[in-house]
C-alpha cells in the first residue's frame, strides 16, 4: 500500500514535468494546428541556459529559472519571426520540415556547446521528505512540482482570459480570418504562442531535471517529447486543462500501470506509446479536446 | 433616408452634398489567374443601406472581399474620402469597415462575451462595455448566452451576433456578406428587419451582399445587380423591385 | 527565357535516342562507382581524411529506396511519416534474422519482409481516416520512438540478438562466372583515369562480394524505382496524387480516401523495408542502436533535401544522408573554424541547417534546382492525350489512358 502511494507520488511529480512541456506544445497547437517537433529540444536548450545562469554565473535558483525562462521566449519570438512567420499556416509541410530542422539544429548546438555528458542540475525545491507514513513519503519535490503546476496553469488562466493579448490568441486560435478582421494581428499574437510555450517548456524541463535522481544532459527530451506528445494528446491537442490531466495521467500510468503489469521500466516509452495510439485511434480528440469538423 | 429618383443617374446622390461614404471606381480583382471583377464604380451614401444582388458566382462576395483587402484587386476605393485601395484585411478595421464574412466568423470556442470583446479589439477607449450593455438591450437573446461559447448559438443567433460584434468597431461603414444564407425563412425576414431597425437609429450605412434579392430590397435604399462581375443594372430599390427583367432573372418571377 | 537549346517531342526517336544516352551514362556512372576507389580510396582535403568506398554507397542505396517509400507516403498523398526508421529497422531485422537462422538466400527474404512490412503499415495506416497528416506523424513518431526498446526485449532476444545485434555471415558472392577481375584489370589499364581502378592485381574475395552486392542491391533498387514509377502513372497512383491535391474533392469523386492513404503507407512500408534488408545484406550486423528515432528523421532530412515527391530526389536524399554525417564527423580541422565545432553532432547541424535553408531557398529540394537549370538547356514537350472523340469512336472496349505527363 505505501508502495503504491510512493508510486502515486512519483507519477505525479513525473506527469507535472510531461504536463508543462504538454502545455507547450498545447499552446502552439491550439493557435496554429502545427505540432511542433523541437518542442523538446527549445525546452531542453532553455534548461541549459537556467543551469549556465544559476552555476556559473551564480545567480539564485529560482531567479535563474525566470530568466532562463524569459531568454528562452525571447529566442522563441525570435525562431517564430524569422523561420515561421514567412509561410502560410496554413500549409503545413514546410513549418513541420523547419520544427525537424530546429529539432537537429538546436540538439547538435546543445551538444556541440555543453557535450554529451550528463550535468547536475540546480535543486529547486528543498530536498528531503515534507511527509512520512512507515515506508511512504511525500518528498518536498513532488510538493514543488505539483505547486508549479497549479501556478503555471492559473497564470496562463489569467493571461488567456483576462488579457488583451490572451483574448487575441484565443481569438486567432478560433477563427484567424474574423479575427484579421477584427483588426488583430495574427503574426505579433502567433509569436506571443510560442514565446509562452517556450518559457513553459524550459519550466518543464527544469522541473524535470531538479530532481534529485536526474541529469540534464542534451538527450534529455528526445523521448520527453514523446510523453509530451501522447500526454497532449491525451488530453486533447487544444486544450490546457486537458494537457495536464493527460500529463498527470502519462505519469501516473508509467509509474503504477507499468509495473503492476511487469514490464520493465526500460518500456515505459513503450507504454505512452500504446497509450498515444489508443487514442488516436479511438477518440482522436482526447478527453478533453474539441472534435474536429472538416466543413466541405 | 430617400434620395434622387433619377433611374439613369449612375450613382446615388447625397442630398446634402457630403462625400460618400464608400466610393469605388474601376474595381478589378480576383483570385490569381482567376479574374472575378471586371471594373465596377458605385457608391454607398452616409446612412444608406445598398444592396449587391446576383446570381451565384457573380462575384458579390468578392466584391465585399476586395474592399476590405482580403483579396488582391486594382481601382480606386475611398471611404469618406480615405483612400483604403492599399489597404490589407488586418488594418481594415481601423479605417473604420466592418466585415462580416460569409458564414458570420463566428468564434467558436469563444464566449459571446469575448465574441464582442474581439469585435471591439482595436478601441482603447472606455465605453467598450457600455456598448456591450447596448446590444444586450437590442439583442436579449445574446445576454442570456453571454457566457456560453458562441458556437452553441443557434444560426440566426450568431449571425445578430456578428453584426453586434462587427458594430463594436463603431465603423463607418458595415459590410455584409449573405446574412441570409443557411438560415430559415422565419428568422432570416426578423434578421432583415433587424438590420433595417439598427440602420434607421442608428444611421450606420451598411453595404449588403445577397442573394434573396426581394427581403434584401425590402430594406434597401438603392441596389446594384452584379452579373459575371460587371454592373448589369442599378437603381433605387423601389425600381429594381418593379423592374420586369430584375424580376424574372432574380426573383424568379 | 531563352530558348533551351534542346528542345525533345516525347515519343519522338530524338526523344528516345536522348533517354538512351541517359541510362547509358547512368549505367556508366554505376561501373565506375563500382570499380573505383573499391574500399581503399579516400580524398583528403585540409588534412582530413574522406573515405569513399563502396560500402558506404551501398548504405546509401538502401537509404534511397527507404525515401523512395517516403515519396510515395509524402509526396504522393501529402502524409508525413516521421516513422520509415521502425520498417527499415523491421526489415532489416527479419532478413536478418531469416537468413542468419534459417539459411535463407538474401533474395528471398524479400518475400517475407515485403508482405510484413507491407501488413504492418497497412494496419498503422487504417486508421488514418480519423484525422489528417497529423495522426500519421504522431503514430508514427511513436513507432520510430519503440523501436529500439522492441527490439531489447526479453522474449524477442533469442531471434534479434538483443543489444550486441544480429550478426549475418552471410554474404552475396558472385557467380563464377563473371570476370569481376578481369574488369578491373581492364579499367585499371585506362590511360589517366586507370590508377584509380584498383591495383591491377584483381579483386579479393572480400572485395568482389562487395561489388556483387552493390551491383544486386543497385537492380534491386532499380526494380523498386520502376515500380514506384508505374505506380504513380497508373489510375491508383493518380487517385493518390487526387488525395494529395485535394482531399474533399477527391472524396466526393468517389475515391476512398482511408483505403488510398492507407495503401500508400502500406507500399511506403514496405519499401522501407526493402531498404532495411539492403542494409543488412551489405553491413552484415543489425544492432537495435542503428534504427533510432533519429534514423527516422534523417530519411525525413534525405526526402527533403533531395526534393519531396520526385524520384530522383530520393537518390539524391540517399546520398546525402549517408555521406554528409559521416564526412562531417571526419573532418577533424577546417582552417578558421575553432576544432570543437568540428566535434561529434556537427552532422546533424548541418543537416538541421540544410533543412531550414532549403525550405527557404530551394523547397522542391536539390532536384528543383537541377531542374531549373536543366530547363535551360533542354525542353522536352509532352506527348498530347488523343482527342477524346477519336478515342470514343474508335469504339475500343478499353479505355485509352492519357499519357502522364512526367513527374
Amino acid at each position: 500500500m505505501e508502495l503504491l502511494i510512493n508510486r502515486i507520488f512519483d507519477g505525479l511529480s513525473n506527469g507535472a514535468t510531461y504536463a508543462l512541456l504538454a502545455m507547450a506544445l498545447v499552446m502552439i497547437f491550439k493557435a496554429t494546428t502545427l505540432i511542433n517537433f523541437a518542442q523538446g529540444e527549445f525546452a531542453m536548450f532553455g534548461g541549459f541556459i537556467v543551469m549556465v545562469l544559476v552555476l556559473e554565473q551564480g545567480l539564485p535558483v529560482w531567479v535563474g529559472v525566470i530568466v532562463g525562462m524569459l531568454l528562452s521566449a525571447v529566442l522563441a519570438a525570435g525562431i517564430e519571426r524569422t523561420l515561421i512567420r514567412p509561410f502560410d499556416p496554413s500549409d503545413h509541410l514546410p513549418l513541420v520540415i523547419i520544427t525537424l530542422g530546429l529539432f537537429l539544429g538546436i540538439n547538435a548546438i546543445a551538444g556541440i556547446v555543453w557535450r554529451f555528458d550528463p550535468r547536475a542540475f540546480p535543486e529547486m525545491f528543498p530536498s528531503g521528505n515534507a511527509f512520512t507514513w512507515g515506508n511512504a513519503s511525500l518528498s518536498w519535490y513532488t510538493i514543488g512540482t505539483l505547486v508549479t503546476i497549479a501556478v503555471v496553469a492559473g497564470l496562463l488562466t489569467l493571461l488567456l482570459n483576462k488579457t488583451k493579448t490572451g483574448l487575441a490568441f484565443r481569438a486567432v486560435s478560433s477563427n484567424l480570418e474574423s479575427s484579421e478582421l477584427a483588426g488583430i494581428k495574427v503574426g505579433p499574437t502567433l509569436q506571443f504562442g510560442w514565446a509562452i510555450a517556450a518559457a513553459v517548456g524550459t519550466l518543464g524541463v527544469a522541473v524535470f531535471v531538479a530532481s534529485p535522481v536526474r541529469q540534464l544532459e542534451p538527450q534529455v527530451m528526445v523521448t520527453g517529447l514523446i510523453f509530451a506528445v501522447s500526454a497532449a494528446a491525451l488530453g486533447g491537442l487544444d486544450s490546457l486543462g486537458g494537457a495536464i490531466a493527460g500529463g498527470l495521467a502519462i505519469g501516473l500510468v508509467q509509474s503504477i500501470v507499468v509495473p503492476y503489469l511487469g514490464i520493465p521500466s526500460e518500456l515505459s516509452l513503450f507504454a505512452a506509446v500504446v497509450v498515444l495510439m489508443l487514442v488516436l485511434l479511438f477518440k482522436p480528440a482526447g478527453l478533453f479536446g474539441t472534435a474536429a469538423v472538416e466543413r466541405v | 433616408m430617400s434620395n434622387s429618383t433619377n433611374k439613369s443617374a449612375p450613382k446615388g446622390n447625397a442630398s446634402n452634398g457630403s462625400v460618400p461614404v464608400l466610393d469605388v471606381e474601376d474595381l478589378r480583382g480576383g483570385y490569381g489567374a482567376i479574374q472575378v471583377l471586371h471594373g465596377l464604380d458605385f457608391q454607398v451614401d452616409e446612412g444608406e443601406i445598398v444592396v449587391i444582388l446576383g446570381a451565384n458566382g457573380a462575384g458579390k462576395t468578392t466584391t465585399l472581399r476586395a474592399i476590405s483587402g482580403m483579396i488582391e484587386r486594382t481601382g480606386s476605393i475611398t471611404l469618406r474620402g480615405d483612400n483604403i485601395g492599399t489597404t490589407k484585411a488586418p488594418d481594415i478595421v481601423r479605417k473604420g469597415v466592418a466585415h462580416v464574412p460569409q458564414g458570420r466568423g463566428t468564434l467558436p470556442e469563444l464566449s459571446v462575451e469575448d465574441n464582442l470583446l474581439v469585435g471591439a479589439y482595436i478601441r482603447s477607449d472606455n465605453e467598450v462595455d457600455s456598448d456591450i450593455e447596448q446590444w444586450y438591450d437590442v439583442y436579449p437573446v445574446l445576454r442570456e448566452r453571454k457566457n456560453q461559447r458562441a458556437g452553441s448559438l443557434s444560426g440566426g443567433e450568431q449571425q445578430m451576433l456578428a453584426v453586434a460584434r462587427a458594430l463594436m468597431s463603431r465603423p463607418s461603414l458595415l459590410l455584409l456578406d449573405e446574412p441570409s444564407l443557411g438560415l430559415a425563412p422565419i428568422i432570416v425576414s426578423e434578421l432583415f428587419e433587424r438590420f433595417a431597425e439598427i440602420n434607421r437609429e442608428n444611421g450606420t450605412t451598411m453595404l449588403v451582399v445577397e442573394q434573396n434579392a426581394q427581403l434584401a430590397l425590402g430594406i434597401a435604399d438603392r441596389g446594384y445587380v452584379l452579373e459575371s462581375g460587371t454592373i448589369f443594372a442599378q437603381g433605387p430599390a423601389d425600381e429594381l423591385i418593379n423592374d420586369d427583367a430584375i424580376r424574372k432573372a432574380y426573383l424568379g418571377v | 527565357m531563352t530558348t533551351p537549346r534542346f528542345i525533345f517531342d516525347e515519343g519522338s526517336s530524338r526523344y528516345r535516342m536522348y533517354r538512351i544516352a541517359g541510362f547509358t551514362l547512368l549505367a556508366l556512372l554505376i561501373v565506375v562507382v563500382a570499380f573505383a576507389y573499391n574500399d581503399t580510396g579516400s580524398i583528403t582535403l585540409f588534412d582530413n581524411d574522406y573515405k569513399l568506398s563502396i560500402t558506404r554507397v551501398t548504405k546509401s542505396i538502401s537509404f534511397m529506396v527507404a525515401i523512395l517509400g517516403l515519396q510515395v507516403v509524402a509526396g504522393y498523398t501529402g502524409q508525413l511519416s516521421l516513422g520509415q526508421g521502425f520498417f527499415f529497422g523491421m526489415g532489416a531485422y527479419v532478413a536478418a534474422w531469416l537468413v542468419a537462422d534459417h539459411s535463407w538466400p538474401w533474395f528471398l527474404t524479400l518475400a517475407v519482409v515485403v508482405p510484413a512490412c507491407f501488413l504492418v503499415g497497412l494496419l498503422f495506416g487504417l486508421p488514418a481516416l480519423r484525422i489528417k497528416g497529423l495522426y500519421l506523424a504522431l503514430v508514427t513518431l511513436g513507432l520510430a520512438a519503440i523501436f529500439p526498446s522492441l527490439i531489447l526485449l526479453d522474449i524477442l532476444e533469442p531471434y534479434t540478438g538483443g543489444a550486441a545485434g544480429k550478426s549475418v555471415d552471410s554474404d552475396l558472392v558472385p557467380p563464377g562466372w563473371l570476370p569481376l577481375d578481369g574488369m578491373v584489370d581492364t579499367l585499371h589499364k585506362l590511360p589517366l583515369v586507370g590508377r584509380y581502378f584498383g591495383d591491377g592485381e584483381g579483386l579479393s574475395h572480400k572485395e568482389e562480394q562487395r561489388v556483387w552486392t552493390f551491383f544486386m542491391m543497385v537492380l534491386l533498387a532499380l526494380a523498386c524505382f520502376k515500380m514506384v514509377n508505374n505506380l504513380i502513372n497508373s489510375r491508383p497512383g493518380r487517385a493518390m496524387r487526387a488525395v494529395r491535391d485535394n482531399e474533399t474533392s477527391a472524396a466526393v469523386n468517389g475515391m476512398s480516401l482511408s483505403y488510398h492513404k492507407a495503401m500508400s503507407f502500406g507500399v511506403a512500408s514496405a519499401l522501407g523495408g526493402v531498404g532495411g534488408m539492403i542494409y543488412v545484406a551489405e553491413l552484415g550486423i543489425a544492432s537495435p542502436g542503428d534504427f533510432t528515432q533519429l534514423l527516422s528523421i534523417l530519411f525525413i532530412v534525405g526526402l527533403v533535401v533531395g526534393g519531396v515527391g520526385t524520384l530522383s530526389g530520393a537518390v539524391i536524399g540517399g546520398l546525402d544522408i549517408a555521406f554528409i554525417p559521416d564526412w562531417a564527423s571526419s573532418t577533424q580541422s577546417l582552417p578558421g573554424v575553432p576544432e570543437r565545432w568540428l566535434q561529434g553532432p556537427t552532422g546533424g547541424l548541418i543537416l538541421g541547417i540544410g533543412l531550414i535553408v532549403l525550405t527557404f531557398v530551394l523547397p522542391g529540394g536539390i532536384i528543383a534546382g537541377v531542374r531549373k537549370i536543366r530547363a535551360k538547356f533542354v525542353r522536352i514537350i509532352p506527348q498530347r492525350p488523343e482527342p477524346y472523340v477519336e478515342a470514343i469512336q474508335a469504339a475500343a472496349t478499353t479505355n485509352k489512358d492519357e499519357k502522364a505527363t512526367t513527374v
